[in-house]
């Protein structure tokens, strides 16, 4: 897995007999009093994990002390079933008060991405990336069974006023690129299409945003179909 | 199902699951708030429920899971997008609970960790007296455990995750892992013997 941040380095948390198992590999238990072989020779970790992996075990089957060791290793996993057991169900987990308190930090801490222009060259309106890729996205999933993912947008350089003051904002057009999931019944390319075309009009008559472009890519084609064609 | 092929009905839902997170991240990694909070609806309570038996408290977890989920939300613009949020999330919540159990003072005094509540929410009354009287030994046994030794126990028994997997969550070798779940089974089982 690629993304790790929050994992520690891995040998920080092994304890001292732990890291010397783990180099030996195959024997859990390693230290000396852990190697105490039961009366019949055999080692408990390897009795359990012969067991725990459904391996046929002929000796355990008729050995008293494989047979006892066991036994209480099914008493415990017995027990954890009954624990379990006491638990709410996952879905009667009541966590709306704790998305309510993640969210209530997270909108403290709102990434709204590029301020881009509105309107006309000479105007002073702008808006902020997030909220205009929400629009953009709306207007895509207005679409039956398409679902937006990665939108972006931005003033695109060839297509500025290279005359503007230096450190002000980029006003001029922009570019939109937009992914989507479309389902199987759709045509590739009339999903496209379509897609660009709701796009530039939600642009037009709902942001006032002057758009040049419109890149569609469909990223995924959905089989769960809820929607029809139109 | 439409559009099944052959394929567990279970493992069709898992993949629309897992395709509906992978969209919701990359949205949520370009600031759209609505689409993170979507992902934390989904994912909270079973969040909430292994933070819990990590933890033994629930008022710990539910901190966890939000220092967690904010965490998250910090993180998402560089998540990759070949990466499972489920996956991630879940990780992120494991080490924390890790960090919150090293914090702890350990528990030198065992028959000072307090006896849980019975639960209000019973099956059936036949065994439940002494069903009881071991799961609360079981609750009372693993405060002993290190908190290495809790962490993989609980992924493997109560989470019913692999060994390979636990490995990965937790950024230890399988190995590593199965002799932590070995201790904590036999330190389990010894303390409970030992109380009856």
């Amino acid at each position: 897995m690629a993304v790790n941040e929050e994992t520690g380095p891995g040998n920080q948390d092994t304890g001292p007999g732990e890291e010397r198992a783990a180099a030996t590999g195959g024997n859990p238990a390693d230290s000396p009093a852990e190697r105490e072989p039961l009366p019949c020779g055999r080692e408990l970790w390897s009795v359990w994990e012969r067991w725990e992996s459904g391996e046929a075990d002929p000796h355990a089957a008729a050995c008293p002390h494989c047979t006892e060791a066991l036994n209480t290793l099914r008493h415990l996993e017995d027990v954890v079933s009954a624990a379990r057991a006491t638990e709410p169900r996952e879905q009667d987990t009541d966590a709306s008060a704790l998305v309510g308190r993640v969210m209530d930090v997270v909108r403290l801490e709102l990434r709204p991405g590029r301020t881009l222009p509105l309107g006309e060259e000479d105007e002073d309106a702008w808006i902020v990336e997030a909220a205009a890729a929400r629009t953009v996205r709306a207007a895509a999933e207005t679409l039956p069974g398409v679902r937006a993912g990665s939108c972006r947008i931005e003033v695109r350089s060839q297509d500025t006023d290279t005359t503007a003051p230096a450190g002000r904002l980029r006003r001029g057009p922009v570019g939109i690129r937009l992914e989507v999931e479309a389902p199987l019944t759709w045509h590739l390319q009339e999903v496209a299409e379509q897609v660009r075309h709701r796009v530039l009009e939600a642009a037009e008559t709902e942001l006032g945003m002057r758009v040049t472009v419109v890149d569609v890519t469909i990223t995924d084609i959905t089989e769960d179909v809820e929607g029809r064609r139109p | 199902m439409p559009g099944e092929r052959g394929r567990a009905p279970q493992d069709g839902a898992d993949e629309a699951a897992r395709r509906a997170d992978g969209l919701l991240a990359v949205r949520a990694g370009e600031g759209d708030e609505e689409a993170f909070e979507e992902l934390v609806r989904r994912h909270a309570p079973g969040l909430l429920r292994l933070a819990t038996r990590l933890l033994g408290s629930r008022t710990e977890a539910e901190d966890a899971v939000q220092d967690s989920f904010v965490s998250a939300w910090r993180k998402l613009p560089e998540f990759r997008r070949d990466a499972r949020f489920g996956t991630w999330i879940h990780r992120i919540v494991t080490n924390r609970c890790l960090n919150v159990l090293r914090a702890r003072r350990p528990a030198v005094d065992l028959e000072g960790v307090p006896e849980p509540q019975a639960p209000e929410h019973e099956a059936s009354p036949a065994r439940v007296a002494e069903g009881h009287a071991a799961v609360a030994d079981l609750t009372r046994a693993m405060a002993g455990l290190s908190p290495e030794q809790r962490v993989c126990w609980v992924l493997r028994e109560l989470n019913g995750l692999s060994y390979e997997s636990i490995a990965e969550s937790v950024g230890i070798s399988p190995e590593a892992v199965r002799g932590r779940v070995f201790r904590a089974r036999r330190y389990l089982t010894e303390a409970m013997a030992a109380w009856r």
